[in-house]
Protein backbone atom coordinates (compact mmCIF):
# COMPACT_ATOMS: atom_id res chain seq x y z
CA UNK A 1 0.00 0.00 0.00
CA UNK A 2 1.65 3.60 -0.70
CA UNK A 3 1.11 7.33 0.37
CA UNK A 4 -0.28 7.85 -3.34
CA UNK A 5 -3.07 5.66 -2.13
CA UNK A 6 -3.96 6.66 0.59
CA UNK A 7 -4.44 10.21 -0.18
CA UNK A 8 -6.72 9.85 -3.24
CA UNK A 9 -8.95 7.89 -1.01
CA UNK A 10 -8.93 10.78 1.29
CA UNK A 11 -9.45 13.22 -1.45
CA UNK A 12 -12.34 11.00 -2.79
CA UNK A 13 -14.03 11.09 0.57
CA UNK A 14 -13.58 15.10 0.65
CA UNK A 15 -15.52 15.20 -2.34
CA UNK A 16 -18.45 13.75 -1.12
CA UNK A 17 -21.20 15.78 0.24
CA UNK A 18 -22.63 13.14 2.82
CA UNK A 19 -18.99 13.35 4.11
CA UNK A 20 -18.54 17.18 4.62
CA UNK A 21 -22.23 17.39 6.44
CA UNK A 22 -22.29 14.43 9.01
CA UNK A 23 -18.61 14.37 9.65
CA UNK A 24 -17.82 18.51 9.47
CA UNK A 25 -20.35 20.84 9.05
CA UNK A 26 -23.46 19.06 11.24
CA UNK A 27 -21.27 18.66 14.39
CA UNK A 28 -19.70 22.11 14.88
CA UNK A 29 -23.59 23.60 13.86
CA UNK A 30 -24.49 20.98 16.70
CA UNK A 31 -22.32 21.50 18.84
CA UNK A 32 -22.91 25.75 18.31
CA UNK A 33 -27.09 25.40 18.90
CA UNK A 34 -26.91 22.87 21.35
CA UNK A 35 -24.29 25.33 23.56
CA UNK A 36 -26.87 27.69 23.01
CA UNK A 37 -30.00 26.25 23.79
CA UNK A 38 -29.22 23.94 26.80
CA UNK A 39 -25.45 25.06 28.23
CA UNK A 40 -27.02 28.16 30.15
CA UNK A 41 -23.54 29.18 30.84
CA UNK A 42 -22.15 25.85 33.19
CA UNK A 43 -19.14 25.29 31.51
CA UNK A 44 -19.37 21.42 32.39
CA UNK A 45 -22.34 21.20 30.09
CA UNK A 46 -20.49 23.38 27.24
CA UNK A 47 -17.30 20.62 27.75
CA UNK A 48 -19.83 17.81 27.32
CA UNK A 49 -21.73 18.84 24.77
CA UNK A 50 -18.48 19.61 22.85
CA UNK A 51 -16.97 15.68 23.60
CA UNK A 52 -20.17 14.12 22.00
CA UNK A 53 -20.12 16.57 18.93
CA UNK A 54 -16.84 15.90 18.63
CA UNK A 55 -17.22 12.00 19.23
CA UNK A 56 -20.32 12.25 16.58
CA UNK A 57 -18.37 13.88 13.91
CA UNK A 58 -15.83 11.46 14.37
CA UNK A 59 -17.55 8.31 14.78
CA UNK A 60 -19.68 9.21 11.40
CA UNK A 61 -15.74 9.98 9.48
CA UNK A 62 -14.67 6.83 11.00
CA UNK A 63 -17.64 4.83 9.48
CA UNK A 64 -17.81 6.66 6.35
CA UNK A 65 -14.85 5.18 4.89
CA UNK A 66 -15.74 1.34 5.49
CA UNK A 67 -19.01 1.62 4.30
CA UNK A 68 -17.85 2.31 0.46
CA UNK A 69 -16.54 -0.74 0.80
CA UNK A 70 -19.91 -2.70 -0.50
CA UNK A 71 -19.84 0.40 -3.49
CA UNK A 72 -16.55 -0.32 -4.85
CA UNK A 73 -16.97 -4.37 -4.16
CA UNK A 74 -20.64 -3.91 -6.22
CA UNK A 75 -19.07 -1.77 -8.90
CA UNK A 76 -16.29 -4.48 -9.87
CA UNK A 77 -13.53 -2.03 -8.42
CA UNK A 78 -12.50 -4.46 -6.03
CA UNK A 79 -12.06 -6.95 -8.67
CA UNK A 80 -9.72 -4.67 -10.80
CA UNK A 81 -7.54 -4.22 -7.58
CA UNK A 82 -7.34 -7.76 -7.39
CA UNK A 83 -5.22 -7.09 -10.52
CA UNK A 84 -2.89 -4.85 -8.74
CA UNK A 85 -0.02 -5.68 -5.51
CA UNK A 86 -2.36 -4.50 -3.13
CA UNK A 87 -3.64 -7.91 -1.17
CA UNK A 88 -6.78 -7.59 -0.01
CA UNK A 89 -5.86 -7.28 3.94
CA UNK A 90 -3.89 -4.03 2.64
CA UNK A 91 -7.17 -2.96 0.89
CA UNK A 92 -9.20 -3.18 4.26
CA UNK A 93 -6.24 -1.54 6.53
CA UNK A 94 -6.30 1.10 3.80
CA UNK A 95 -10.04 1.61 4.42
CA UNK A 96 -9.68 1.30 7.89
CA UNK A 97 -6.80 3.65 8.19
CA UNK A 98 -9.42 6.13 5.54
CA UNK A 99 -11.50 6.04 8.35
CA UNK A 100 -9.29 7.10 11.19
CA UNK A 101 -8.08 10.01 8.49
CA UNK A 102 -11.58 11.31 8.16
CA UNK A 103 -11.65 11.38 12.32
CA UNK A 104 -9.58 14.28 11.81
CA UNK A 105 -11.33 17.41 10.75
CA UNK A 106 -14.13 16.48 13.64
CA UNK A 107 -11.42 16.04 16.66
CA UNK A 108 -9.75 19.05 15.31
CA UNK A 109 -12.59 21.19 14.38
CA UNK A 110 -15.10 21.08 17.03
CA UNK A 111 -12.95 21.30 20.10
CA UNK A 112 -11.06 24.17 18.04
CA UNK A 113 -14.57 25.95 17.94
CA UNK A 114 -15.09 24.85 21.76
CA UNK A 115 -11.76 26.83 22.33
CA UNK A 116 -12.00 29.55 20.63
CA UNK A 117 -16.15 30.16 20.42
CA UNK A 118 -17.49 28.75 23.59
CA UNK A 119 -14.72 29.62 26.01
CA UNK A 120 -13.95 25.77 27.13
CA UNK A 121 -10.34 26.21 28.91
CA UNK A 122 -8.69 22.79 29.75
CA UNK A 123 -5.49 22.10 30.60
CA UNK A 124 -2.99 20.05 28.54
CA UNK A 125 -4.18 16.55 29.39
CA UNK A 126 -7.67 17.46 28.93
CA UNK A 127 -7.09 18.54 25.69
CA UNK A 128 -5.32 15.76 24.61
CA UNK A 129 -7.90 13.65 26.01
CA UNK A 130 -10.47 15.49 24.07
CA UNK A 131 -8.66 15.10 20.72
CA UNK A 132 -6.31 12.38 20.24
CA UNK A 133 -8.35 9.99 22.71
CA UNK A 134 -11.63 10.64 21.36
CA UNK A 135 -10.22 10.08 17.86
CA UNK A 136 -8.13 6.85 19.17
CA UNK A 137 -11.64 5.65 20.58
CA UNK A 138 -13.21 5.41 16.78
CA UNK A 139 -11.30 2.66 16.29
CA UNK A 140 -14.71 0.04 16.68
CA UNK A 141 -16.18 2.61 14.25
CA UNK A 142 -13.64 2.27 12.33
CA UNK A 143 -14.08 -1.50 12.25
CA UNK A 144 -17.72 -1.55 12.34
CA UNK A 145 -17.19 0.26 9.38
CA UNK A 146 -15.54 -2.55 7.79
CA UNK A 147 -17.79 -5.24 8.46
CA UNK A 148 -20.69 -2.86 7.64
CA UNK A 149 -19.35 -3.00 3.73
CA UNK A 150 -18.46 -6.15 3.42
CA UNK A 151 -22.04 -7.52 4.57
CA UNK A 152 -23.93 -5.07 2.89
CA UNK A 153 -25.49 -3.74 -0.73
CA UNK A 154 -24.99 -0.50 -1.90
CA UNK A 155 -28.69 -1.11 -1.49
CA UNK A 156 -28.93 -1.96 2.52
CA UNK A 157 -25.75 0.01 3.20
CA UNK A 158 -27.31 3.34 3.45
CA UNK A 159 -30.04 2.22 5.95
CA UNK A 160 -27.98 -0.63 7.86
CA UNK A 161 -25.52 2.80 8.43
CA UNK A 162 -28.58 4.83 9.53
CA UNK A 163 -29.54 2.73 11.66
CA UNK A 164 -26.17 2.20 13.20
CA UNK A 165 -25.44 5.83 13.97
CA UNK A 166 -28.94 6.59 15.53
CA UNK A 167 -28.43 3.57 17.86
CA UNK A 168 -24.87 4.29 18.74
CA UNK A 169 -25.59 7.91 18.83
CA UNK A 170 -29.24 8.18 20.86
CA UNK A 171 -28.44 5.16 23.02
CA UNK A 172 -24.66 5.52 23.42
CA UNK A 173 -25.88 8.84 25.37
CA UNK A 174 -24.23 11.11 22.27
CA UNK A 175 -27.48 13.12 21.78
CA UNK A 176 -29.30 12.21 24.55
CA UNK A 177 -27.75 12.98 27.83
CA UNK A 178 -26.84 10.37 29.98
CA UNK A 179 -27.89 12.17 32.94
CA UNK A 180 -31.54 12.29 31.47
CA UNK A 181 -31.47 8.26 30.95
CA UNK A 182 -33.65 6.45 32.43
CA UNK A 183 -32.16 3.35 34.17
CA UNK A 184 -32.50 0.56 31.81
CA UNK A 185 -31.94 3.01 28.97
CA UNK A 186 -28.21 3.70 30.71
CA UNK A 187 -28.33 -0.09 31.09
CA UNK A 188 -27.86 -0.69 27.29
CA UNK A 189 -25.54 2.70 26.70
CA UNK A 190 -22.98 0.56 28.65
CA UNK A 191 -22.71 -1.89 25.83
CA UNK A 192 -22.24 0.43 23.38
CA UNK A 193 -18.83 1.85 22.04
CA UNK A 194 -20.28 4.83 21.95
CA UNK A 195 -20.86 5.35 25.53
CA UNK A 196 -17.16 4.50 26.13
CA UNK A 197 -16.21 7.11 23.32
CA UNK A 198 -17.91 9.51 24.78
CA UNK A 199 -16.39 8.78 28.76
CA UNK A 200 -12.68 8.72 27.62
CA UNK A 201 -12.82 12.98 27.56
CA UNK A 202 -15.87 13.01 29.58
CA UNK A 203 -13.42 13.36 32.65
CA UNK A 204 -11.53 15.93 31.74
CA UNK A 205 -14.87 18.70 31.78
CA UNK A 206 -16.97 16.49 34.80
CA UNK A 207 -17.15 14.30 37.65
CA UNK A 208 -20.32 13.54 36.96
CA UNK A 209 -21.32 10.19 35.58
CA UNK A 210 -18.11 9.86 34.40
CA UNK A 211 -16.13 6.34 34.23
CA UNK A 212 -12.27 5.73 34.84
CA UNK A 213 -9.92 6.30 31.86
CA UNK A 214 -8.79 3.02 32.13
CA UNK A 215 -12.18 1.40 32.00
CA UNK A 216 -13.36 2.95 29.11
CA UNK A 217 -9.93 2.31 27.27
CA UNK A 218 -10.18 -1.49 27.81
CA UNK A 219 -14.17 -1.78 27.03
CA UNK A 220 -13.39 -0.01 23.72
CA UNK A 221 -9.99 -2.03 22.89
CA UNK A 222 -12.13 -5.28 23.96
CA UNK A 223 -14.68 -3.97 21.07
CA UNK A 224 -11.55 -3.75 18.85
CA UNK A 225 -10.50 -7.04 19.00
CA UNK A 226 -13.92 -8.52 18.75
CA UNK A 227 -15.01 -6.34 15.53
CA UNK A 228 -11.34 -6.93 14.10
CA UNK A 229 -11.56 -11.06 14.18
CA UNK A 230 -14.99 -10.10 12.71
CA UNK A 231 -13.99 -7.80 9.96
CA UNK A 232 -10.75 -10.74 9.45
CA UNK A 233 -13.62 -13.41 8.95
CA UNK A 234 -16.07 -12.20 7.10
CA UNK A 235 -13.17 -11.46 4.65
CA UNK A 236 -11.90 -14.88 4.62
CA UNK A 237 -15.21 -15.69 4.16
CA UNK A 238 -15.61 -13.74 1.29
CA UNK A 239 -12.53 -14.06 -0.45
CA UNK A 240 -12.60 -17.71 0.46
CA UNK A 241 -15.85 -18.18 -2.63
CA UNK A 242 -13.67 -17.28 -5.94
CA UNK B 1 -11.48 -34.69 -27.16
CA UNK B 2 -12.53 -32.52 -30.11
CA UNK B 3 -10.01 -30.28 -29.87
CA UNK B 4 -7.98 -29.08 -33.01
CA UNK B 5 -4.19 -27.89 -32.59
CA UNK B 6 -3.92 -27.19 -36.11
CA UNK B 7 -0.30 -25.00 -35.94
CA UNK B 8 2.58 -25.04 -33.93
CA UNK B 9 2.60 -21.37 -33.68
CA UNK B 10 3.35 -20.54 -29.87
CA UNK B 11 3.55 -24.24 -28.63
CA UNK B 12 7.02 -23.90 -26.83
CA UNK B 13 7.51 -25.44 -24.39
CA UNK B 14 5.97 -24.74 -21.18
CA UNK B 15 8.57 -23.12 -19.11
CA UNK B 16 9.26 -20.23 -21.99
CA UNK B 17 5.25 -19.72 -22.42
CA UNK B 18 3.93 -16.23 -21.56
CA UNK B 19 0.62 -18.51 -20.82
CA UNK B 20 0.21 -22.54 -19.88
CA UNK B 21 -3.24 -23.62 -19.03
CA UNK B 22 -3.48 -27.18 -18.54
CA UNK B 23 -6.56 -29.21 -17.55
CA UNK B 24 -8.29 -26.39 -16.62
CA UNK B 25 -11.85 -27.37 -15.04
CA UNK B 26 -14.13 -25.20 -13.25
CA UNK B 27 -17.78 -26.30 -12.61
CA UNK B 28 -20.59 -24.33 -10.81
CA UNK B 29 -22.79 -27.06 -9.88
CA UNK B 30 -24.12 -28.66 -12.05
CA UNK B 31 -22.36 -26.23 -15.18
CA UNK B 32 -19.31 -27.33 -16.44
CA UNK B 33 -17.78 -23.54 -17.51
CA UNK B 34 -14.52 -24.79 -18.34
CA UNK B 35 -14.20 -28.34 -18.68
CA UNK B 36 -11.00 -29.22 -19.63
CA UNK B 37 -8.94 -26.27 -21.45
CA UNK B 38 -5.30 -26.99 -22.42
CA UNK B 39 -3.71 -24.05 -23.94
CA UNK B 40 -0.46 -22.47 -24.54
CA UNK B 41 0.48 -18.97 -25.50
CA UNK B 42 3.88 -17.85 -26.54
CA UNK B 43 5.17 -14.37 -25.44
CA UNK B 44 4.39 -11.83 -28.62
CA UNK B 45 1.74 -13.48 -29.45
CA UNK B 46 -1.88 -11.78 -30.09
CA UNK B 47 -4.22 -14.71 -29.12
CA UNK B 48 -8.31 -13.83 -29.67
CA UNK B 49 -10.71 -16.33 -27.38
CA UNK B 50 -13.71 -17.00 -29.47
CA UNK B 51 -17.03 -18.79 -28.58
CA UNK B 52 -20.10 -18.42 -27.98
CA UNK B 53 -22.23 -16.43 -24.69
CA UNK B 54 -21.56 -19.10 -22.19
CA UNK B 55 -18.47 -20.57 -23.52
CA UNK B 56 -16.38 -20.62 -20.63
CA UNK B 57 -14.47 -17.46 -21.62
CA UNK B 58 -14.93 -15.19 -18.98
CA UNK B 59 -14.66 -17.82 -16.53
CA UNK B 60 -11.37 -18.75 -18.54
CA UNK B 61 -10.17 -15.51 -18.49
CA UNK B 62 -10.69 -15.03 -14.51
CA UNK B 63 -8.55 -18.17 -13.66
CA UNK B 64 -5.80 -17.08 -15.62
CA UNK B 65 -6.00 -14.03 -13.70
CA UNK B 66 -6.37 -15.36 -10.77
CA UNK B 67 -9.60 -14.62 -9.87
CA UNK B 68 -11.75 -17.32 -9.82
CA UNK B 69 -9.81 -20.82 -8.14
CA UNK B 70 -9.94 -23.83 -11.06
CA UNK B 71 -11.24 -27.01 -9.49
CA UNK B 72 -8.43 -28.63 -11.67
CA UNK B 73 -5.77 -27.81 -13.79
CA UNK B 74 -2.88 -25.42 -13.46
CA UNK B 75 -2.24 -21.96 -14.72
CA UNK B 76 1.11 -20.33 -15.31
CA UNK B 77 1.68 -17.12 -16.55
CA UNK B 78 5.81 -16.43 -17.32
CA UNK B 79 6.29 -19.45 -15.38
CA UNK B 80 4.59 -18.40 -11.96
CA UNK B 81 1.29 -18.51 -10.28
CA UNK B 82 -1.34 -15.96 -11.39
CA UNK B 83 -0.93 -14.21 -8.06
CA UNK B 84 2.91 -13.75 -8.53
CA UNK B 85 2.23 -12.87 -11.92
CA UNK B 86 -0.19 -9.88 -11.08
CA UNK B 87 1.48 -8.86 -7.95
CA UNK B 88 5.03 -8.54 -10.15
CA UNK B 89 3.04 -6.54 -12.49
CA UNK B 90 3.20 -8.62 -15.43
CA UNK B 91 -0.37 -9.02 -16.06
CA UNK B 92 -2.43 -6.04 -16.81
CA UNK B 93 -6.11 -6.84 -17.40
CA UNK B 94 -9.10 -4.82 -18.94
CA UNK B 95 -12.43 -7.08 -17.13
CA UNK B 96 -15.92 -7.34 -18.62
CA UNK B 97 -17.39 -3.99 -17.30
CA UNK B 98 -14.89 -3.47 -14.93
CA UNK B 99 -15.52 -0.49 -12.47
CA UNK B 100 -14.40 3.07 -12.68
CA UNK B 101 -14.83 4.99 -9.45
CA UNK B 102 -17.52 7.55 -10.22
CA UNK B 103 -16.06 10.46 -7.82
CA UNK B 104 -12.71 10.01 -9.18
CA UNK B 105 -10.89 11.47 -12.29
CA UNK B 106 -9.52 9.88 -14.87
CA UNK B 107 -5.79 11.12 -14.12
CA UNK B 108 -6.14 10.16 -10.32
CA UNK B 109 -8.22 6.54 -10.79
CA UNK B 110 -5.00 5.65 -13.23
CA UNK B 111 -2.96 7.32 -10.71
CA UNK B 112 -3.90 5.32 -8.02
CA UNK B 113 -3.56 1.93 -9.67
CA UNK B 114 0.06 3.16 -10.81
CA UNK B 115 1.19 3.55 -7.13
CA UNK B 116 0.16 0.43 -6.00
CA UNK B 117 2.40 -1.52 -8.58
CA UNK B 118 6.18 -1.44 -8.18
CA UNK B 119 7.37 -0.20 -11.83
CA UNK B 120 4.86 1.38 -13.47
CA UNK B 121 4.94 3.99 -16.40
CA UNK B 122 4.50 7.05 -16.54
CA UNK B 123 0.33 8.16 -15.88
CA UNK B 124 0.78 10.99 -18.35
CA UNK B 125 2.10 8.15 -20.48
CA UNK B 126 -0.49 5.95 -19.70
CA UNK B 127 -3.51 8.04 -20.31
CA UNK B 128 -1.36 9.19 -23.81
CA UNK B 129 -0.75 5.30 -25.05
CA UNK B 130 -5.03 5.16 -24.77
CA UNK B 131 -5.32 8.45 -26.06
CA UNK B 132 -7.03 9.81 -23.31
CA UNK B 133 -4.70 12.36 -22.22
CA UNK B 134 -7.43 15.31 -22.73
CA UNK B 135 -10.19 13.38 -20.41
CA UNK B 136 -6.99 13.58 -17.23
CA UNK B 137 -9.14 15.74 -14.98
CA UNK B 138 -12.44 14.43 -16.03
CA UNK B 139 -14.66 12.73 -13.63
CA UNK B 140 -15.47 8.82 -14.66
CA UNK B 141 -18.99 9.14 -13.76
CA UNK B 142 -18.73 11.87 -17.01
CA UNK B 143 -17.33 9.42 -19.70
CA UNK B 144 -19.10 7.62 -22.21
CA UNK B 145 -18.92 4.24 -22.60
CA UNK B 146 -16.20 3.97 -24.91
CA UNK B 147 -14.32 6.61 -23.20
CA UNK B 148 -14.68 4.24 -19.96
CA UNK B 149 -13.37 1.39 -21.78
CA UNK B 150 -10.32 3.33 -22.79
CA UNK B 151 -9.63 4.32 -19.11
CA UNK B 152 -10.10 0.61 -18.18
CA UNK B 153 -7.33 0.33 -21.03
CA UNK B 154 -5.08 2.98 -19.46
CA UNK B 155 -5.49 1.55 -15.79
CA UNK B 156 -4.32 -2.01 -17.88
CA UNK B 157 -1.49 -0.42 -19.29
CA UNK B 158 -0.33 1.48 -15.93
CA UNK B 159 1.76 -1.50 -14.56
CA UNK B 160 3.85 -1.91 -18.05
CA UNK B 161 2.67 -5.78 -18.18
CA UNK B 162 3.95 -8.39 -20.32
CA UNK B 163 0.75 -9.94 -20.87
CA UNK B 164 -2.18 -7.97 -21.33
CA UNK B 165 -5.94 -9.86 -20.94
CA UNK B 166 -8.87 -8.02 -22.09
CA UNK B 167 -12.41 -9.33 -21.61
CA UNK B 168 -14.81 -8.22 -24.16
CA UNK B 169 -12.45 -4.67 -24.72
CA UNK B 170 -14.73 -2.97 -27.48
CA UNK B 171 -18.23 -4.07 -26.19
CA UNK B 172 -19.89 -0.40 -25.57
CA UNK B 173 -17.92 1.25 -28.58
CA UNK B 174 -18.82 2.95 -31.32
CA UNK B 175 -17.28 1.88 -34.92
CA UNK B 176 -15.21 4.44 -34.57
CA UNK B 177 -13.54 4.43 -31.19
CA UNK B 178 -13.42 0.53 -31.88
CA UNK B 179 -11.10 1.39 -34.64
CA UNK B 180 -9.14 3.73 -32.11
CA UNK B 181 -9.16 1.31 -29.54
CA UNK B 182 -7.48 -0.92 -31.87
CA UNK B 183 -4.93 1.44 -33.08
CA UNK B 184 -3.76 2.14 -29.48
CA UNK B 185 -3.41 -1.76 -28.96
CA UNK B 186 -1.52 -2.09 -32.15
CA UNK B 187 0.83 0.11 -30.13
CA UNK B 188 1.15 -2.17 -27.47
CA UNK B 189 2.03 -5.42 -29.42
CA UNK B 190 4.53 -3.68 -31.78
CA UNK B 191 6.93 -3.48 -28.87
CA UNK B 192 6.53 -7.72 -28.37
CA UNK B 193 3.66 -7.82 -26.01
CA UNK B 194 1.91 -10.79 -25.40
CA UNK B 195 -2.20 -9.83 -25.78
CA UNK B 196 -5.10 -12.70 -25.07
CA UNK B 197 -8.51 -11.44 -25.41
CA UNK B 198 -11.90 -12.60 -25.25
CA UNK B 199 -14.24 -10.78 -27.97
CA UNK B 200 -18.11 -10.90 -29.98
CA UNK B 201 -17.06 -9.29 -32.92
CA UNK B 202 -15.31 -11.60 -35.21
CA UNK B 203 -13.45 -9.36 -37.31
CA UNK B 204 -11.52 -7.82 -34.82
CA UNK B 205 -10.21 -11.38 -34.07
CA UNK B 206 -9.63 -11.71 -38.24
CA UNK B 207 -8.16 -8.39 -38.35
CA UNK B 208 -5.79 -8.17 -35.14
CA UNK B 209 -5.39 -11.53 -33.90
CA UNK B 210 -2.17 -14.08 -34.77
CA UNK B 211 -4.01 -16.63 -33.49
CA UNK B 212 -7.74 -17.72 -32.77
CA UNK B 213 -8.86 -20.12 -30.25
CA UNK B 214 -12.25 -20.93 -30.53
CA UNK B 215 -14.63 -22.14 -27.49
CA UNK B 216 -17.52 -23.89 -26.89
CA UNK B 217 -19.14 -25.17 -24.10
CA UNK B 218 -16.16 -25.12 -21.85
CA UNK B 219 -13.61 -26.78 -24.57
CA UNK B 220 -11.30 -25.34 -26.74
CA UNK B 221 -13.19 -26.76 -30.35
CA UNK B 222 -10.37 -24.84 -32.38
CA UNK B 223 -7.14 -23.34 -32.10
CA UNK B 224 -4.81 -22.02 -34.77
CA UNK B 225 -4.27 -18.94 -37.09
CA UNK B 226 -7.53 -17.43 -38.75
CA UNK B 227 -7.06 -18.97 -42.09
CA UNK B 228 -6.53 -22.37 -40.25
CA UNK B 229 -9.62 -22.19 -38.18
CA UNK B 230 -11.22 -21.18 -41.47
CA UNK B 231 -10.12 -23.88 -43.44
CA UNK B 232 -11.49 -26.34 -40.67
CA UNK B 233 -14.98 -25.51 -41.91
CA UNK B 234 -15.42 -27.34 -45.22
CA UNK B 235 -13.57 -24.59 -47.05
CA UNK B 236 -16.75 -22.83 -49.69
CA UNK B 237 -19.94 -22.07 -49.81
CA UNK B 238 -22.06 -22.51 -52.56
CA UNK B 239 -25.10 -21.09 -53.82
CA UNK B 240 -27.20 -21.78 -56.51
CA UNK B 241 -30.82 -21.48 -57.94
CA UNK B 242 -31.55 -25.07 -59.28
CA UNK B 243 -35.29 -25.52 -59.84
CA UNK B 244 -36.31 -29.12 -58.34
CA UNK B 245 -33.05 -29.45 -56.84
CA UNK B 246 -33.91 -32.07 -53.10
CA UNK B 247 -32.03 -31.92 -50.81
CA UNK B 248 -31.58 -35.62 -50.46
CA UNK B 249 -30.05 -35.25 -54.34
CA UNK B 250 -27.76 -32.65 -53.12
CA UNK B 251 -26.20 -34.19 -50.24
CA UNK B 252 -24.75 -37.29 -52.08
CA UNK B 253 -23.08 -35.10 -54.49
CA UNK B 254 -19.28 -34.80 -53.61
CA UNK B 255 -17.83 -33.02 -50.62
CA UNK B 256 -20.51 -32.13 -49.40
CA UNK B 257 -20.91 -31.27 -45.93
CA UNK B 258 -24.24 -29.78 -45.38
CA UNK B 259 -27.35 -28.40 -47.31
CA UNK B 260 -29.83 -26.01 -46.96
CA UNK B 261 -32.95 -25.95 -49.31
CA UNK B 262 -35.26 -22.93 -49.57
CA UNK B 263 -37.38 -22.99 -52.52
CA UNK B 264 -35.55 -22.74 -55.90
CA UNK B 265 -32.27 -21.54 -53.93
CA UNK B 266 -29.96 -24.04 -52.22
CA UNK B 267 -26.83 -23.54 -50.33
CA UNK B 268 -24.41 -25.93 -49.81
CA UNK B 269 -21.48 -26.60 -47.73
CA UNK B 270 -18.55 -28.16 -49.48
CA UNK B 271 -15.02 -29.39 -48.84
CA UNK B 272 -14.12 -29.61 -52.19
CA UNK B 273 -16.44 -26.91 -53.55
CA UNK B 274 -14.59 -27.77 -57.36
CA UNK B 275 -15.69 -31.54 -57.38
CA UNK B 276 -19.45 -30.50 -56.18
CA UNK B 277 -19.48 -27.46 -58.55
CA UNK B 278 -18.60 -29.97 -61.63
CA UNK B 279 -20.85 -32.62 -59.98
CA UNK B 280 -23.99 -30.18 -59.34
CA UNK B 281 -23.59 -28.75 -63.05
CA UNK B 282 -23.88 -32.73 -64.37
CA UNK B 283 -26.85 -33.32 -62.30
CA UNK B 284 -28.80 -30.92 -62.63
CA UNK B 285 -28.10 -28.42 -66.06
CA UNK B 286 -30.46 -25.90 -65.20
CA UNK B 287 -29.07 -24.45 -62.27
CA UNK B 288 -28.15 -20.45 -62.53
CA UNK B 289 -26.81 -17.46 -60.64
CA UNK B 290 -23.91 -19.73 -59.38
CA UNK B 291 -21.94 -18.40 -56.46
CA UNK B 292 -19.16 -20.15 -54.80
CA UNK B 293 -17.71 -18.10 -51.60
CA UNK B 294 -15.36 -18.76 -48.80
CA UNK B 295 -16.89 -19.59 -45.56
CA UNK B 296 -15.15 -17.03 -43.80
CA UNK B 297 -14.58 -16.61 -39.85
CA UNK B 298 -18.13 -16.23 -39.06
CA UNK B 299 -18.60 -19.25 -40.89
CA UNK B 300 -16.39 -21.41 -39.16
CA UNK B 301 -17.68 -19.80 -35.84
CA UNK B 302 -21.26 -20.80 -36.15
CA UNK B 303 -20.16 -24.33 -37.25
CA UNK B 304 -17.92 -25.30 -34.99
CA UNK B 305 -19.62 -23.37 -31.90
CA UNK B 306 -23.23 -24.91 -32.70
CA UNK B 307 -24.97 -27.07 -30.64
CA UNK B 308 -25.37 -29.36 -33.73
CA UNK B 309 -21.32 -28.93 -34.02
CA UNK B 310 -20.50 -31.63 -31.72
CA UNK B 311 -20.27 -34.44 -34.53
CA UNK B 312 -19.68 -32.09 -37.23
CA UNK B 313 -16.35 -30.29 -36.02
CA UNK B 314 -14.85 -33.65 -35.24
CA UNK B 315 -15.06 -34.37 -38.65
CA UNK B 316 -14.09 -31.29 -40.33
CA UNK B 317 -11.59 -30.25 -37.95
CA UNK B 318 -9.68 -33.44 -37.58
CA UNK B 319 -7.57 -34.04 -40.11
Amino acid sequence: MSFGYLILELRRAMRSTRFMIFTIAFPVLMFLLYTGLYSGGHKSITGILMIDMTAFGALSGALFAGSRVALERSAGWQRQLRLTPLSGPAYLTAKGITGMMLAIPAVVLVPLVGALVEGVSLDATGWLRVVVGTWLAVIPFALIGLLVGQIGTPETMQPIMTIVMLVMSMLGGIFIPIDSMPGWMLDIAHVLPSYWLGQIARGAVTTDLTSSLGKAVLVLAAWSVVLAVAVVRRYRRDSARV
Amino acid sequence: MNTTRISQTGSTTSAGAAVMLAGLRKHYGQVRAVDGVDLVIAPGEVVALLGPNGAGKSTTVDMLLGLTKPDAGTVTVFGASPHEAVADGSIGAMLQGGALLDDATVGETVAMVASLHRKPLPVAEALRRSGIEDLASRRCNKLSGGQKQRVRFAVALVSDPDLLVLDEPTAAMDVASRRDFWRSMHSFTESGRTVLFATHYLEEAETYADRVVLMRSGRVVADGSVAEVTSLVAGRVLRAAIPGATESVLRVLPGVSEVEVRGEQVSISSRDSDATLRALLQTFPQARDIEVAAVGLEGAFLSLTSDSAESGVTEGATR
